[in-house]
C-alpha cells in the first residue's frame, strides 16, 4: 500500500455533502417533520440530590394538547442508560436524583409549548439530600453513597518500573498540583432525536448522535424488543466532539417508548440549558505531579495522582480513566512511572467523552511540568523535551514499542525552525505589553485500543454507471469523515470523488462499527474503505482485462478510464467496464471489515500494547498580555503534528484550528460555575464560548511519517490539537507573567488578579 | 393576525397568531428549515436571516413585525438554477464548513455585510458576524471564505 501512487491525496478537497449545508437544505434531526408529529419535553429534577416522593401527572394531562406522560414504570425495559458498565443511570428517575438534570418524567404533546408546559405542571416531591459536590468530600469516610457501590466510580494504576528506585536516581525534583475546570461542548446543534413507527413492528430513529449502534442497544433493551426491531439512521449531526452519545442514547430511548406507544412520530429536541444540565462535561480534574530528573535533563521518574470529577453517573469515566493514566507522563521516555487515577461521583452532571478524552487535563499537568523542570534545570523548554522525546524503538508510558511513525521529534525540529525565524517581540515590551511564548508536546493514541475490541464495517457497491455508494459504521459529525472515505475510495478505484457517495450512518445497512470516536474513523474506518473498495475493484480488474485482451496486472484505473499502463491512450470508460461487469456477473459490492490488531494488556498495571497508533504533536504559541485589563492576544500559533499521511488538507487544518480553539477556550475562556450544584451559567451569555473576536492564528504544519497501521498511512487528528494548544496556551501565560498558574481557565481576571497583588507585571 | 411579505423574492399572505417567534412561522409553517435554532435567546446567531438588508436573530423577533418587509433566508440565496451564491462557493472552496449547524446563519450574516459593504476589511468581517458562535471550524476559514467572496465583488 505504501507505493501506490497517490492522485488525490493530501491535496484540497471541499466537503462532499458541503452543498447541502451551504444552502440549508440538509435535515438535521430537529428539522424533519412527519404527519401527526408529537413533541416530547423532559420534567427534570432541578435540585441536585433527594429522594422522590411525589410524581403526580394529573394536572398535566388535563392539559388538552397532551398526548401522555411517561413515568420510570412505564418504560417497557430496565429504564436504563450508560455506555459502560456499571450501567447505572435511569432513563426516568423514580427513586434517587442524583443531579439537577435528571429526567423524572416525559410529556408528549401536540406542541412544543403544550409538552413545556406540561412538564412544568407535574407536581414533584423531592425531599433534598445534602448534595455532594466535591470529589473530596465524597471519597470522606462515611460519606454518603451516592450509588449503592459507594462514590468511587473507577480507579487503577499505571505501574513501569520502579518508582522509588527511579526517585533515588533523580539529582532534581519537581512537585505541583494542578486543577481544570468542566468544560461544555457546545455543539451548535442542540441534541434532537425524532421516532417514528413503522407500522411493520419496527422503529425507526432518527437522530443528532454519534453513536447509532449505542442508541440502537439501548433503545431496543428499553423498548424490551430484540435491536432487530430498531433502525437508528443518523441525520446530519450539527458537531458532537464526544457529546452526542448518552444523551442521544436517553432521548432517543424516550421518544421511542413515546412513539411507539402513541403509534405517532415523537420528537425530542433539546433547549441549549438542556443540552448544557443534561448532557455530559467534559471532567473536571486535580492533578498532583512530581518528576524526577537528573542534571542533564534526563527524566528518570515521574508520579501522578489524578482526581477526575465524573458527576452523577458513570457514562464513560471508566474509559476517560484509563486514558489520563496512559497519556500523564506525556509523549517522552520516561523508565519509572506510577500514576494513579480515581474517577469520583458527585451530584453534579456527569462527565464522559469530550475531544481529547481525558488527554487535555493531563497534558496541561505534565507541560507545565516539563517548563518547570527546565527552569529549575537552566534549560531551554524544547531542548528538554527534544531530549526526552519518544522515538521509533522506545517504550511509552504502558511499555508499548512503536518501530515506525513516532514523529515526535520531527514535529520539534519543525517548530525550532519557526522559532528560529520568528524572534517574539520582547523588545517591543512596554508599558502596556507583556509578551510570552510557550511550547507543548503531546500525544493521543488513536484506535480503541485495549477499551474494547476496535472493528469498523464498511460497503462499497459500483453501479453500471460507474458511480460508487459507500456505506460506513462510522458518523460524520462535521469533522469530515465522508469526505475522507469517498478519498480513500475513490483513489482504489481510479474515480474522480465527485462519483463517489457516501450515506450516513444507517443501523439497518451496515455492520456495528462501535462508537465514532477516539480520532479513529480515518485510520480504522479508512482501512475498512480500503479493504472494500480493494476487492471490487478486483471485479473491474478482471472485466477490463478481459476487454483489453491483457493481463489484470497490465490494467490500471485513473480518472473514471480503465487503461493499460504500457499505453496510456489505450483506455475504455469506467462506466462500461462496470456494466460488463455485471453483465458477466462479477460481483460489483463488497462488505469488508477493518479490525485493528488485539490489544495486549494489563489492566492492573497498565502494561502492555493499547493503541495501533499515536498522534505526536508540537505546538508553540506567543501571546502578549495587556497589563492593566489582563486581556490576552494570540500573536502566533503553530500546531506541527505527526498525523502519518495527509488525505484532505483543508480537512486536516478545520480539525487542527478547530481543535486548537477548543483547546484555548478550555486554557483561557470557558468555565461551568455553579452554586449549591446548580449550573449558573447554561446560556451563551454567561458561558463563554469562543467568538470570531476570540480565535486564535493557528498555523498547521503537517509531519508525515507512515503510519503503517492506518488507510494510505495516516493518523487520525480529530483529538490531538486540543491537549496541545491549552498546554502552550498556559506555558506562554508562565513566560509572560512569570507566574506559573496552576488551574484552568487562566482568565485575563485571573491574570489581573496575580499581577496586581505581587506587583509583578510592573516596570 | 394576518401578514404578508417579501420572502426570498416571493410573496407570502399568511395568518400567525401574535406571540409566533419570526423562527417559528419561517421554520414551522413555512417549511424553511435551513434556518436553525441553536439557543432561543440570541446569543448563537443560528437563526439569522436579513429583514430589509439588515442581518437579525430571528428567534428575538415576532413574526408580525415581518409584514410588509423583504425578508432573505439562505434558501433565498442560491439560484434556481441550482447555482450557488459566491458566499456559499467561498465557504466551500475556503472548508469554512465542518457541521454546517451555524452555516446558514453566518452566511446570511456575512451576506448583509456584503450587500452593504462589497469589499469588507477583516476587522468589518469580525464585527458582522461576532454574534454567530461556530464551534467546529474556529472561524480563520470563514473570514477567509467571506474576504474571498468579497473580492470577488469587482463592481462593488
Amino acid at each position: 500500500m505504501g507505493n501506490v501512487k497517490l492522485s488525490s491525496m493530501g491535496k484540497r478537497v471541499r466537503k462532499i455533502d458541503g452543498v447541502e449545508l451551504v444552502t440549508g437544505r440538509a435535515k438535521f434531526a430537529g428539522d424533519m417533520k412527519f404527519p401527526g408529529m408529537l413533541y416530547g419535553y423532559a420534567r427534570r429534577a432541578g435540585v441536585p440530590a433527594g429522594i422522590i416522593k411525589k410524581r403526580d401527572v394529573r394536572t398535566a394531562l388535563k392539559i388538552p394538547e397532551v398526548a401522555m406522560v411517561l413515568l420510570a414504570e412505564d418504560i417497557p425495559g430496565p429504564n436504563i442508560i450508560g455506555i459502560l458498565p456499571p450501567f447505572d443511570q435511569p432513563l426516568l428517575a423514580a427513586e434517587e436524583i442524583r443531579y439537577e438534570g435528571e429526567s423524572i418524567a416525559l410529556v408528549v404533546a401536540k406542541t412544543k409549548t403544550a409538552a413545556k408546559e406540561g412538564a412544568l405542571a407535574i407536581e414533584v416531591e423531592i425531599d433534598p439530600l445534602e448534595p455532594i459536590l466535591e470529589p473530596d468530600e465524597a471519597l470522606k469516610k462515611g460519606a454518603r453513597k451516592i450509588h449503592p457501590a459507594g462514590n468511587i466510580t473507577y480507579s487503577k494504576k499505571l505501574i513501569k518500573g520502579d518508582i522509588d528506585k527511579g526517585f533515588k536516581e533523580a539529582e532534581l525534583v519537581v512537585e505541583n498540583t494542578y486543577h481544570t475546570s468542566f468544560q461544555e461542548h457546545a455543539y451548535l446543534e442542540p441534541e434532537a432525536v425524532c421516532a417514528v413507527p413503522c407500522g411493520d413492528g419496527r422503529v425507526t430513529v432518527y437522530a443528532s448522535c454519534q453513536s447509532p449502534f449505542h442508541l440502537r442497544g439501548h433503545i431496543a433493551a428499553n423498548l424490551s424488543v430484540p435491536a432487530s426491531r430498531v433502525r437508528v439512521v443518523q441525520a446530519y449531526t450539527g458537531g458532537s466532539f464526544g457529546g452526542k452519545d448518552d444523551v442521544a442514547a436517553e432521548i432517543g430511548s424516550l421518544a421511542a417508548v413515546a412513539s411507539v406507544k402513541l403509534g405517532l412520530p415523537v420528537m425530542i429536541a433539546h433547549e441549549r440549558e438542556e443540552s448544557i444540565k443534561g448532557s455530559n462535561l467534559r471532567h473536571a480534574s486535580r492533578i498532583h505531579y512530581k518528576t524526577g530528573a537528573r542534571r542533564d535533563g534526563t527524566i528518570v521518574a515521574c508520579k501522578i495522582e489524578i482526581i477526575l470529577d465524573g458527576g452523577a453517573y458513570s457514562s464513560e469515566s471508566p474509559f476517560v480513566t484509563m486514558k489520563s493514566l496512559i497519556h500523564a507522563a506525556g509523549p517522552y521516555r520516561i523508565p519509572n512511572i506510577l500514576v494513579e487515577c480515581t474517577s469520583v461521583y458527585t451530584n453534579k452532571t456527569y462527565c464522559g467523552a469530550f475531544r481529547g478524552f481525558g488527554v487535555p487535563q493531563v497534558t496541561f499537568a505534565s507541560e507545565s511540568q516539563m517548563d518547570e523542570l527546565a527552569s529549575r534545570l537552566k534549560m531551554d523548554p524544547l531542548k528538554l523535551r527534544r531530549k526526552n522525546a519518544l522515538k521509533p524503538g522506545d517504550a511509552t508510558a504502558t511499555g508499548q514499542v512503536f518501530e515506525r511513525s513516532v514523529g515526535l521529534l520531527q514535529t520539534i525540529d519543525k517548530i525550532e525552525e519557526r522559532r528560529k525565524s520568528s524572534d517574539l517581540p520582547r523588545d517591543r515590551e512596554d508599558d502596556r505589553w507583556l509578551y510570552g511564548r510557550g511550547f507543548s508536546c503531546m500525544l493521543q493514541g488513536i484506535s480503541n485500543g485495549a477499551e474494547g475490541i476496535d472493528v469498523v464495517g464498511a460497503s462499497v457497491q459500483v453501479s453500471q454507471d460507474g458511480s460508487v455508494l459507500l456505506g460506513v459504521g462510522l458518523t460524520d459529525m462535521g469533522q469530515g469523515s465522508r469526505t475522507v472515505f469517498a478519498q480513500v475510495a475513490a483513489e482504489v478505484l481510479g474515480v474522480t470523488v465527485d462519483r463517489v457517495t457516501v450515506r450516513q450512518v444507517d443501523t439497518d445497512s451496515v455492520h456495528d462499527s462501535g462508537p465514532t470516536v477516539a480520532s479513529r474513523s480515518t485510520t480504522v474506518g479508512g482501512m475498512a474503505v480500503f479493504k472494500a473498495a480493494a476487492e471490487v475493484k478486483k471485479s473491474l480488474q478482471k472485466m477490463a482485462s478481459l476487454m483489453f485482451k491483457a493481463g489484470e496486472e497490465q490494467v490500471s484505473f485513473k480518472n473514471n478510464f480503465a487503461s493499460l499502463k504500457q499505453d496510456d491512450s489505450a483506455r475504455i470508460p469506467l462506466r462500461e467496464v462496470a456494466a460488463a461487469a455485471y453483465w458477466s456477473g462479477f460481483p460489483l459490492m463488497n462488505l469488508a471489515f477493518s479490525r485493528a490488531p488485539d490489544a495486549d494488556f494489563d489492566h492492573e498495571t497498565h502494561q502492555g500494547d493499547i493503541y495501533i497508533a499515536y498522534n505526536f504533536g508540537t505546538h508553540m504559541m506567543d501571546i502578549r498580555i495587556d497589563r492593566f485589563t489582563g486581556r490576552v492576544q494570540v500573536l502566533q500559533h503553530i500546531a506541527s503534528h505527526d498525523l502519518g499521511r495527509v488525505i484532505n488538507l483543508t480537512g486536516v487544518e478545520g480539525q487542527v484550528e478547530g481543535g486548537s480553539l477548543i483547546g484555548f477556550g478550555f486554557a483561557h475562556m470557558e468555565k461551568i460555575e455553579s452554586e449549591g450544584g446548580s449550573i449558573t451559567n447554561a446560556n451563551f451569555a454567561d458561558y463563554a464560548v469562543p467568538t470570531v473576536k476570540d480565535r486564535i492564528p493557528t498555523e498547521t504544519i503537517c509531519v508525515e511519517d507512515y503510519n503503517p497501521t492506518g488507510a494510505f498511512g495516516a493518523k487520525g487528528i480529530g483529538e490531538p490539537p486540543v491537549a496541545g494548544a491549552a498546554s502552550a496556551f498556559a506555558n506562554a501565560v508562565a513566560a509572560a507573567t512569570g507566574v506559573r498558574f496552576t488551574k484552568l481557565p487562566i482568565t485575563k481576571e485571573d491574570i489581573l488578579k496575580a499581577g496586581g497583588k505581587h506587583g509583578r507585571y510592573s516596570h | 393576525m394576518h401578514l404578508e411579505f417579501i420572502c426570498n423574492g416571493k410573496k407570502v399572505s399568511v395568518d400567525v397568531p401574535a406571540d409566533m417567534r419570526a423562527l417559528d412561522l419561517i421554520r414551522d409553517v413555512m417549511g424553511l428549515t435551513g434556518t436553525k435554532e441553536g439557543c432561543a435567546r440570541g446569543e448563537c446567531g443560528a437563526c439569522t436571516i436579513i429583514v430589509n438588508g439588515k442581518a437579525v436573530n430571528s428567534c428575538l423577533m415576532y413574526a408580525v413585525k415581518l409584514k410588509g418587509k423583504e425578508v432573505f433566508t439562505i434558501e433565498g440565496l442560491s439560484e434556481e438554477s441550482g447555482k450557488l451564491h459566491p458566499l456559499q462557493e467561498a465557504f466551500l472552496e475556503e472548508g469554512a464548513v465542518q457541521c454546517g449547524f451555524c452555516t446558514p446563519g453566518m452566511i446570511m450574516s456575512a451576506k448583509a455585510l456584503l450587500d452593504r459593504n462589497p469589499r469588507p476589511n477583516e476587522e468589518e468581517i469580525e464585527e458582522a458576524i461576532s454574534g454567530n458562535i461556530c464551534r467546529c471550524t474556529g472561524y480563520a476559514k470563514i473570514v477567509k471564505a467571506v474576504t474571498r467572496a468579497g473580492l470577488g465583488n469587482n463592481h462593488g
